[in-house]
Formats: structure tokens, sequence, C-alpha cells
């Protein structure tokens, strides 16, 4: 099993979350979250101070799916939340070693 | 409730204690109902409260088997059972950790055992409720406001529950243990009770077990199983029922709080001085003096609550009850056109608006003015975003706004500085009332349904256009942000310029960021993020440069279809100038245009609302604009907002709207045409603005405590031509000029100005060039010294 963690866009998260639904991933985490990456910040000028924007508004999301599903998954996540500009942001893949459903302690892939 | 003839726990229990209880505890043994089932509304899966009252605690020490054989056997029957052994003296006792204890005792009733023992305890319960009063009120009051207050203070909740949320059970017990304690009759709530004891029943049975959420599905299958006629129409009549409760516990806790403490009641009655001819104030509460006037005289009405905006005091019970009584023929009176927006105004900019406008929603006054708003009443919007029903969002809207008030949290602190540069607040105040209005018409959008419903109720009170304006403006486009939030890339150069066609002015940005914050933080408790004030914040910061940066740079092209006077005169001013002026507006300044051509210079002047307008064209020269603002300073004047304008032929345009504290133009109508004439004269040099300010009163110097600190900046790259100065200082007579006149005499051209006052601090802007260039940075060096100077006096 992998976990994929994926900063994106906060206005892409409808496209992502509908281009997931195609391939039938309907599970996630998702997080309001603040940070930079090589993007870092920029600054306004407002009521004459320099208002410093440094870290930029993101969305996280998480999904934890089959390591068969994974290639997919990162195919249409990457494609979803693209527009080719800086600031896009960034896909990292772990491995799961164990998932419990709490309900009924199904384990495994069973438990996704 | 009638007991029923044979009571089964009563039998189980009996026939338990005789086995395992009695051969213990001969005597000295009495076994209490208390809570619930002392009160006998016991529920279906509810806990069985059951107090053992013994002689002495030795006693309970001495025989533990037996008790817990005893209640083992209760338990293995199948009862919930809820269980203490106390002595009367602990009984007796104020438990400050326990309230529930001796609040429970409230309920208790002798079930078996020791009679002589149970007499004795009850004998002294009295005496203790009597001389524990004080503790006993205040304890309880604690735990149900830190109940309300776990529920926000509002019994609309889309997922009520019914025992815990404002206007639940819980309630209904406090307005009867309160009653009881005070030793005096508890208020009618009978229905309401009896509408929530059916609905726990049913709650409880459904989900087999003590559940008193009432969830989407449980309000489904609930209205079903109650024959309603649908589902939002019964949610309705439980909103009804729940608000009928919390107005209840609320009014009896604010009674006993003023019953137990006569220094609390003391404190508050210094505001007893706030009486007036109409009202008086008496413990906390407005009441009218002649209340059978209220039917009579519509305006009582709108004085009334303008007094409950001006002190924050709210209306007595029987005050309340009177004006929901009358609201029938207030709402004929008010269904005519009438010139209500003044009074409403008022109301809506004073500081306790929101709960003025709460106090009017709940006597029925605000539908009497609106009955627009009817169609929102307690309406439900089914989702799990929505917290609240649409008409407590509306006013949950309200309070948002008004907690920004001096609010100083940092990432609030900028909604609170936007805030207080709105020239009229009520105005976004209105725009909330009806922004959602809408919902409750069945198809399209919501945003253009509201605003069909506003159109007419906005004209009917008489608001005028100009402001209607705005209204209708921030209805039609109050999804506009939030959507371009959620669905725009903010970097996107385009994001802000889309935003900035769509806004158009800075005033009306200004007002539609603070609409968009006060409508998602209504949503729900916990809709505004951080981080969400964070993103509409930078859409705030994106759009505003944009505005500001196309002040300068947009020009209106020539526009073939006008005359050519026209086209003369509209070429090279900027879109700003088309964007904030009506037709009639432009032709009147063809009018001077035409008038400047003949003799060189041209000045109106006219009263706008309190205030008065100042409208110069004439050729650009330097010092023009310091020469007028030093001018209106001289005659005493201050100005509250000037803009210049110039357009390609080097005609200028400025106008000054400025305050005449002194009256002085009011009551000596001559003065109007001396300062006109005075004006021109300057502006044609025939008469020197220094010697005009030598006699000019010397400003009061500001308070210590209302300093506002100078800021000077410059920002070369706002514009393409000419470089942004912005100036936030402490406001002063004269201020303006001595800021115009260091830029003219540093050589530089003001290009476009734009000045603002809110309150003690001027915001100013200034687009300035050198030679038709941005001047270069050694200058603005020395221009800085130069402003700063003139900031300080």
């Amino acid at each position: 099993m992998k976990k994929i963690e994926a900063i994106i866009q906060p206005f892409k998260l409808d496209e992502v979350k509908e281009a997931l639904a195609g391939i039938g991933v309907d599970g996630m985490t998702i997080s309001e979250v603040r940070g930079h990456g090589r993007q870092k910040g920029h600054k306004e000028v407002y009521r004459g101070r320099e208002y410093t924007v440094d870290l930029l508004p993101k969305l996280k999301i998480e999904v934890v799916v089959s390591d068969a599903r994974c290639d997919e998954l990162l195919k249409t996540l990457a494609a979803a939340a693209r527009t080719g500009k800086i600031g896009d942001g960034k896909i990292f893949v772990y491995d799961v070693a164990e998932a419990i459903r709490i309900r009924n302690d199904d384990r495994g892939e069973a438990a996704l | 409730m009638t007991p029923p003839c044979k009571d089964p726990i009563l039998a189980l229990a009996e026939r338990s204690a005789g086995d395992k209880l009695w051969p213990a505890f001969p005597s000295g043994l009495t076994l209490l109902a208390v809570g619930g089932y002392g009160r006998r509304h016991l529920f279906p899966y509810s806990d069985v409260d059951l107090l053992l009252l013994v002689a002495h605690s030795r006693l309970a020490q001495e025989a533990p088997d037996a008790i817990s054989s005893f209640l083992r056997t209760l338990w293995d029957s199948g009862l919930r059972l809820s269980h203490s052994v106390r002595t009367p003296e602990e009984c007796a006792e104020i438990h400050d950790q326990n309230i529930e204890l001796n609040v429970s005792l409230l309920d208790q009733r002798f079930l078996a055992g020791d009679r002589a023992l149970y007499a004795r305890f009850a004998g002294r319960l009295p005496r203790f409720l009597h001389a524990q009063r004080d503790p006993l009120m205040r304890n309880l009051t604690r735990l149900t406001r830190e109940r309300h207050e776990k529920y926000q203070n509002t019994y609309y909740h889309l997922e009520p529950n019914i025992k815990d949320t404002p206007g639940g059970l819980r309630d209904y017990q406090l307005v009867r243990w309160l009653a009881q304690i005070r030793n005096v009759e508890a208020p009618q709530t009978e229905s309401a009770f009896l509408f929530l004891a059916r609905l726990r029943c049913f709650l409880h049975s459904r989900c087999g077990r003590d559940n008193n959420a009432l969830t989407f599905d449980a309000q489904e299958q609930a209205a079903e199983y109650f024959a309603a006629p649908g589902t939002a129409q019964w949610m309705r009549e439980y909103f009804l029922h729940a608000r009928d409760l919390y107005r209840a516990a609320v009014r009896e806790m604010e009674s006993s709080e003023a019953q137990s403490s006569s220094l609390f009641a003391q404190f508050k009655d210094w505001r007893t001085r706030l009486s007036n001819a109409d009202f008086s104030v008496a413990r906390e509460r407005v009441h009218v003096r002649a209340p059978h006037a209220l039917a009579s005289d519509p305006e009582l009405a709108l004085r009334l609550f303008q007094f409950v905006a001006r002190h924050g005091i709210r209306l007595s019970s029987e005050t309340e009850q009177r004006v929901a009584a009358v609201a029938p023929q207030l709402a004929e009176w008010f269904s005519m056109p009438r010139p209500v927006w003044p009074a409403l105004r008022e109301i809506l900019s004073l500081r306790y608006a929101a709960e003025a406008v709460r106090s009017m929603h709940d006597t029925g006054v605000l539908r009497a003015i609106f009955p627009e708003m009817a169609q929102i009443e307690c309406l439900v919007i089914r989702d799990f975003y929505h917290r609240y029903t649409v008409d407590e969002h509306t006013l949950v809207t309200l309070q948002v706004v008004a907690s920004l008030r001096g609010n100083r949290e940092p990432s609030i602190k900028r909604y609170t500085d936007l805030l207080s540069e709105m020239e009229e607040p009520a105005l976004l105040l209105c725009a909330l009332l009806f922004h959602d209005v809408g919902k409750g018409s069945a198809n399209g959008a919501h945003a253009d349904a509201s605003l069909c419903a506003a159109e007419p109720a906005l004209e009917r009170i008489g608001m005028p256009r100009p402001e209607r304006e705005l209204v209708n403006f921030l209805i039609l486009r109050h999804l506009e942000m939030s959507a371009v939030m959620n669905s725009r890339d903010l970097q996107d150069p385009a994001t802000a310029r889309h935003m900035a066609e769509r806004v158009e002015t800075l005033e009306r940005l200004k007002a539609l960021t603070l609409m968009t914050y006060a409508d998602i933080s209504a949503v729900n408790p916990a809709a505004m993020t951080p981080w969400r004030a964070e993103v509409l914040w930078q859409l705030y910061l994106l759009t505003y440069n944009e505005l500001t940066r196309e002040l300068e740079t947009d020009r209106i092209p020539s526009a073939p279809s006008e005359s050519p006077e026209k086209r003369a005169f509209l070429a090279g001013l900027p879109m700003r100038y088309a964007r904030t002026h009506t037709a009639e507006q432009i032709d009147a300044h063809l009018l001077l245009d035409g008038l400047f051509r003949q003799r060189g210079v041209a000045v109106s002047l006219e009263k706008v609302e309190a205030a008065w307008r100042l409208t110069l064209v004439t050729g650009d020269r330097p010092f023009l604009f310091a020469s007028v603002a030093g001018t209106l300073s001289s005659f005493g004047m201050n100005i509250l907002k000037a803009e210049a304008f110039s357009n390609s032929q080097g005609t200028v345009l400025d106008t000054f709207t400025f305050a005449d504290p002194t009256r002085t133009l009011e009551l000596n109508p001559t003065e109007i045409d001396r300062l006109r004439v005075t004006v021109e004269r300057v502006v044609l040099g025939r008469q020197d603005v220094r010697q005009l300010l030598q006699n000019r009163p010397k400003p009061a110097l500001p308070s210590r405590n209302s300093q506002v600190p100078p800021t000077v900046s410059f920002n070369p790259e706002a514009s393409d031509s000419a470089t942004l100065i912005e100036i936030v200082a402490q406001d002063r007579p004269g201020l303006l000029y001595d800021l115009a006149a260091a830029i003219s005499a540093e050589g530089c051209n003001i290009e476009v100005v734009l000045i603002d006052t809110e309150a003690h601090k001027a915001i100013d802007v200034f687009y300035v060039t050198a030679a038709g260039r941005k001047p270069e940075s050694a200058q603005l060096e020395k221009l800085r010294d130069a402003l700063r100077r003139a900031c300080g006096g």
C-alpha cells in the first residue's frame, strides 16, 4: 500500500476531486495548510507597508491506495493539479505498513 | 403527567429490596427517586436515578454487600441504573463541584424504606433550599450559560440535540428548578415540553438507546411519524418551541441573577439614568413609558430599537410582548412607501446594531418593515455546511461585523481597519440583511432572487438612489469573492483584473470584502479559518493594487459617439472618473468646462447631505491643488474627501467634499458666494493663499491616545508614468494644504489625488510626476522628509 500526499493549489481542489472520483478514488483527507517551496513568497504593498506573503495558502490531499493503483492515481492527480506554472505543488509517495478499519478490525487493503 | 397505575420499576425495586436490602437494614435506609425518575419524566432507555439515603455513613460501610447485591439485581433486570448513597447531612451541603447532586434533590420523592428518616430529611430540605438559594441559583445559572455557550447561544442548529441545545429539555427543567428555588410559579412552557417529550420518546425508541440528536434522518422520520405536512414545516415547529423555551430560560436566569445579588443589581441599575421621555431603563431592561402608544405611533417602535442599538440594553419581556402584539398594525403602516431609511440607517450605524436587529426580528418588527424576510424565517438549508437556518445566519452576519469593531487580533484587525474605512457601514448591514432572502424562493440563483426582493423594499423605505446602488451591487455580487477564492488562481494577473472589473471601485471592493468575510464566518463557527481569512485578504490586496494601479494608468480613450466638446473633455481622464460619476454629474462638469474656457476658472459649490462639495475646473498650474485646499482651510472648513483628475488637454477637475463644523455657510448664505469668489481669485493668482492662512485659527492638539503615527510611503511600480505616494497621518485642519504644498514645493506635479478621512485618521494617495516623468529617488527622499514634517504640523 502507498500513501500519497499532494500539496496543491487551492483552486485546483474541485478538478482534482473530480479526476480522482473518475478513476474510482473517493476517500481522501484534505487539510488547509500554508507553506512555501521554491516558489517562495512574494511582496504586496498595502497602505505603504510591505506586506510579505511568505507562506502561501495550499491544500494538502492525503490518499492511501493499493500498490497496483498507485501509478494511475499519481498520473491522474498530477494532470488535474497542473497549471504548468510555479507553485503548482508537489506529490510525495510513502510506503504504508498496515491499515486497520477501527469499526471491524479489517486489515490491509481490505481496510482501504 | 399522570402517574401510571403501577410503577413497574417501583415494583421491581420493592421486590429486590425485600430480598436483599431490608434484611440488612431494618431501619436507617430510605430509597428515593431523584432526577428524571423523581419528577416522573422517565424516557425509554434513559437512566433511572436512585438515591439511597442512609442515616449514618457508618451504616452503609457495615453492609456493603447488601447494597451492591440489591443494585446488581436491578441492573441485571435491564434497568440503566444511576445511583448514589448519601447521608442527610451530605444532601444539605453545597457541592460546587457536583452541582448535579444538589439539583437532583429538587425532584426527589419517596419510594420505600425508613419513613422516619425520610421525614427528617424532607423537613430539612426546604430550609436548605432557602438558606442556600443564592449559591444554588448561581451554580445552576453558570452551568446553563456554559452549556448555552457550547452551542453558540442559539437555538438554531440544523441538527440539534433536543436535550442540551438552547431551547432543549434541559432549559425546560432549568426554568422549573429556578422557579422552585425562588419559590415562585414557573412560566407556562408545557406545550413546548410536550412537543419535546414526545419527540424524545420517539428518538430513544428509534435508536434503542439514550440518543437525543435530532439528525437529518431523524428529522425526516419524525416528521412522518408525527404526520407533519413536510420536514421543513415540522422543523419550523420545533424551532418555535425551542425559541419559547430558550427565551423562558434566559428570562428566568436574568431574574435570578437580579435577585441573587444586590450589588449586581446596583451595578446594573446605574443605567436607569439613560431613561428618557419615551423609555425607562430598570434592571438592565428597556420599558416603554406609554406602551399603548405603540399601536398608534409606529415611529415610537423605531425609536425604541434606536435606543436598543445605542445602549445595547435589551427589551423587557413585557415590552417584547407589547411590541410583538402590535406587529400586525406596524406591518400595515410600513407596507406604504415611507421614508423609514433615515431611522433604519441610524439603527444600523449604532454600536449595538446587531442586538437591535435581532430584537426586531424576535418581535416580528423586522418582518413588519420587510415582509420579504418572511421567506427565510426558520428556513432550513439541509446540508452539513450550513449550521444555521437562513434567518439566523443573516443575524449572525451582523454580529460578525459588530465583533470586528475594536478587534486587535492580528489576522482580524485588518478587516477591522477596513470596516473603519467604510463611509456608511449601515449600507453593508442592510445588504447583509437581504443577501440570502432569495433562498426562500424556489428556483434559480439566490443572489438574483435576493436582489429582486430587495429592490422594491429599499425603494419603499426611501433609500436614496446612490446608496441603493451600492446595496444592490453587494447583494447581487455577494458570492463573487468566495467563488474566486475557491476556483481561481490568485497569482494569475487575470484574477485580479477579473475582480477589479467586477467591483470597479475601491469603495465597493472594501464593502464586498467585508461582506464576504461576514458571510463565510456566519455559515458555521469554524468556517472562517485563519487560512480562509488569509486567502480572502490576499484577494483583497491583489484587487486593491490592481484598482490603484489602473487609477493612473487606465485612461478614458476618445469616445467617438459623444459630442466634440464632451469627447475633448473626457479624453485622458482616468477610468475611475467615468465609473464614479453619473451622466448628470458629467454633464454638469461639462458646463463648468465651458465656463472655464470663457473665464479661466469655473467653481461650483453645493450642499450634499451633511457636507458641502466644491467642484473646480481650470487649467493646470503649480500649487493649484494646494491653494484650493488652503483656501478651504482658511474658511475653517474640514476637508473630508478630495479627488483631482486631469485630462490630456491639461484641464484639471478637482472635487473637495468638506464639512463646515461651525455652520458658517449655512448660517451666513453670503459666505457661500464669498468662498466661491475667493477660490476663483486664488486660482487666478489674484489672492495669495498664504495670506489667507495667516489668520486661520490654530488647530486643537489631538489627544494623546488618538495619535496616529504618520507613515509616508512611495510606490514607483504602481503606475507606468507616475509615482504613488501614500500618506496615513493624524488628521487636522490644513493637513491637506500642507501636504499638497510640500509636493508642489519640490517641483512635483499632482496627477491624481484620493483623499479619505476615517475619524481622526487621514489616508491620502497622491500620484505625482516631475517634468512629465516619475520623480528621481533623490527628489523622493527630500520629499519624504518634507511630507513627514508636514504631517507633524
